[in-house]
């Protein structure tokens, strides 16, 4: 165990806590942004620590294929390699490996599948996964799951779920750095309660420093995601980290928080960005519309970040889709509004107003009322009255 | 060319600091929006809508300064997506790209992109490729994109000629050059230090006839322009 969490304010399940990471001390709830190939796209390592950015993820699968992991161990590690002083995540390599290649096949001993570079066939095993992890020297890394779509119905998930533990010992077997690098289980079990359960409960008895929550942020109803994420938090250890692998949405980051997660992780935020879109309290700004060519507002008038200090609408509009400054400023924005999130989560709920602040953050995004009933299902059961926001003609009021 | 050793201007002072055994010289640039003067012989850095390309606007104090003070600036990227009015609206290239400390200098073309297409240029205006394709644009046009932007320079409009046109063609782009530069004086706006463009090919003296003429107008500097294919 190479990690310390410490809780620092509470609201029924949400929790505010101090990560304490061997590069960085980390204050949770928090966003991890995406740096797929040693970088995150479009910005600097120093951008990324001037918004309060704390950790990276990095990807195994594309850092694997290059430039490799023995020449990243080589070269001091990861966190030398691309000059991030902070923590990093990396995760297995499976999901990719299963999303990326049509031609992968999951066996007992692991993923095989077709090399991308030569076409050669290839075998990630757990116990290979870990080794490439180890050399890579991030301070979180993640097991090899079997990744199963939450769409799949059948004995499938039931197989996965089995094989992600027996998985989880040979991770933990062949992990060689446990003082320096902290090892996460993750839960699988589709969207079967029993399931989810039995994983749960084989990965605390293997006492890891924390644990994912995997196999969701892939196509599932929303009503069905939640509900997964409220059991496992509610069965998983109180005094240990819990990572919603693939979320990024900020609603959906907001309701995790309220059922008692802690980490999230999500392609999102930059990827929308090159598309010309702006994460705002509002929801979205499609920058591309016509509309903006003659608006001179900043993006968001209510955000601190240098793009909104220092450019309007109209100009960020000129750039998106034509100019790779466009999608630089927009991904700083988004990143920056991911981190002031996290922030406005951790501090409202170590300050004692954690529901204020939910309310406060549906309002803006719902100033009709019409929260959806998922959200409305979620935070019942996450013990906060949003009623005040659900009202179908709401007082104005702040 | 100027015999002078400084030139004044309301946004621009310049001065020459030494002299080599030739003709080269060792200069200064004051200009007001920089807190630092600027050394000359200098570079300036290549923009794409008024922001560099290589390097996002709050990373660009990193660069050395003040030498990295000076952009260049093609009003013509501004044509796709960006109206005059609202360019206007806003205030300007200092506000509108959030570059307070930095000087910019306002040149038609780019090395890039924008570039001049001599067989269409006519009489009534300097046509360039464009990525929003080809664009004719007129001296009163292009005083408009100048005082909208309102930077610290901005060269005259130039016919560009490159070096394998005939005698004929190379002078009549003197000839439009100095017309034009006439036109833009006159509508120039106030705070920003003209620089006459200089064209004339490889021809010594359609250079020379040209500089002079560029001389003989009140002009804060000489903008040359030179083929280089």
């Amino acid at each position: 165990m190479a990690l310390r969490f410490e809780v620092l304010g509470r609201f029924n399940h949400a929790r505010a806590a101090q990560l304490t990471l061997p590069h960085f001390v980390c204050q949770t709830p928090l966003f991890m942004p995406v740096g797929t190939q040693g970088t995150i796209k479009g910005l600097t390592t120093n951008q990324l620590e001037e918004i309060g950015c704390q950790i990276i993820l990095g990807n195994t699968y594309h850092l694997a294929l290059r430039p490799t992991s023995e020449l990243i161990d080589e070269l001091g590690g990861l966190h030398k390699f691309m000059n991030w002083p902070r923590a990093l995540l990396t995760d297995s390599g499976g999901f990719q490996m299963v999303s990326l290649l049509h031609l992968a096949d999951i066996t007992e001993k692991g993923v095989t599948f077709q090399s991308p570079v030569d076409g050669k066939q290839m075998l990630l095993t757990p116990e290979e996964s870990i080794q490439i992890q180890n050399r890579i020297g991030a301070d979180i890394i993640m097991a090899l799951d079997d990744v199963v779509k939450t769409t799949i119905t059948g004995p499938r998930i039931e197989e996965a779920m089995y094989r992600t533990l027996r998985w989880m010992d040979r991770c933990i077997a062949a992990h060689k750095r446990p003082h320096e690098q902290n090892l996460f289980g993750i839960v699988q079990g589709g969207l079967d309660p029993v399931l989810r359960d039995i994983c749960v409960r084989g990965l605390v008895d293997r006492n890891l420093p924390g644990y994912a929550i995997g196999g969701l942020a892939g196509g599932e109803d929303k009503d069905s995601f939640w509900r997964v994420v409220a059991q496992c938090t509610a069965a998983l250890p109180e005094d240990k980290p819990r990572y919603v692998m693939g979320v990024g949405y900020p609603l959906d980051v907001v309701v995790c928080s309220a059922l008692g997660a802690d980490m999230y992780d999500c392609v999102y935020p930059t990827r929308t960005a090159r598309f010309g879109t702006a994460l705002v309290p509002e929801g979205v700004l499609k920058l591309k519309q016509r509309a903006m060519a003659e608006d001179t507002r900043p993006i968001d008038p209510t955000c601190a970040c240098m793009v909104c200090k220092n450019y309007t609408r109209a100009y960020i509009h000129s750039l998106v889709a034509k100019d790779a400054m466009g999608s630089q400023l927009l991904s700083y924005h988004n990143l920056y509004y991911m981190m002031q999130l996290s922030r406005n989560l951790h501090s409202s709920m170590v300050q004692g107003r954690f529901p204020e602040f939910v309310c406060s953050f549906l309002q803006k995004m719902f100033p009709k009322g019409d929260v959806p009933e998922w959200v409305c299902n979620a935070m019942e059961v996450a013990g906060i009255d949003i009623s005040l926001c659900c009202a179908p003609f709401p007082s104005t009021q702040d | 060319m100027s015999s002078s050793n400084s030139i004044h201007s309301s946004a621009m002072k310049f001065a020459v600091k030494a002299w080599s055994n030739g003709r080269a010289r060792a200069g200064v640039l004051h200009l007001d929006c920089c807190p630092t003067p600027i050394d000359t012989p200098s570079l300036l850095l290549s923009t794409r809508k008024g922001l560099p390309l290589f390097i996002s606007p709050d990373l660009l104090p990193s660069l050395p300064s003040p030498d990295s003070h000076l952009l260049h600036v093609s009003p013509l990227h501004f044509l796709e997506g960006l109206s005059m009015t609202t360019i206007s609206k806003i205030g300007g290239l200092h506000q509108m790209l959030g570059l307070h400390e930095y000087g910019f200098a306002a040149v038609p073309r780019d090395s890039i992109q924008c570039l001049p297409e001599a067989n269409s240029t006519n009489k009534v205006g300097a046509s360039f490729e464009t990525p929003c394709g080809r664009l004719l644009i007129k001296p009163a046009e292009y005083m408009e994109m100048i005082s909208s932007l309102r930077p610290e320079l901005w060269a005259t409009l130039a016919d560009e000629v490159p070096a394998w046109v005939s005698d004929k063609r190379n002078k009549t782009s003197v000839d439009r050059t100095i017309k034009w530069l006439d036109e833009c004086i006159a509508l120039s706006p106030t705070g920003g230090a003209v620089f006459g463009a200089i064209v004339g090919g490889s021809s010594l003296e359609e250079r020379q006839r040209c500089a002079q003429e560029v001389a003989r107008r009140n002009v804060s500097g000489h903008c040359s322009f030179v083929d280089m294919r």
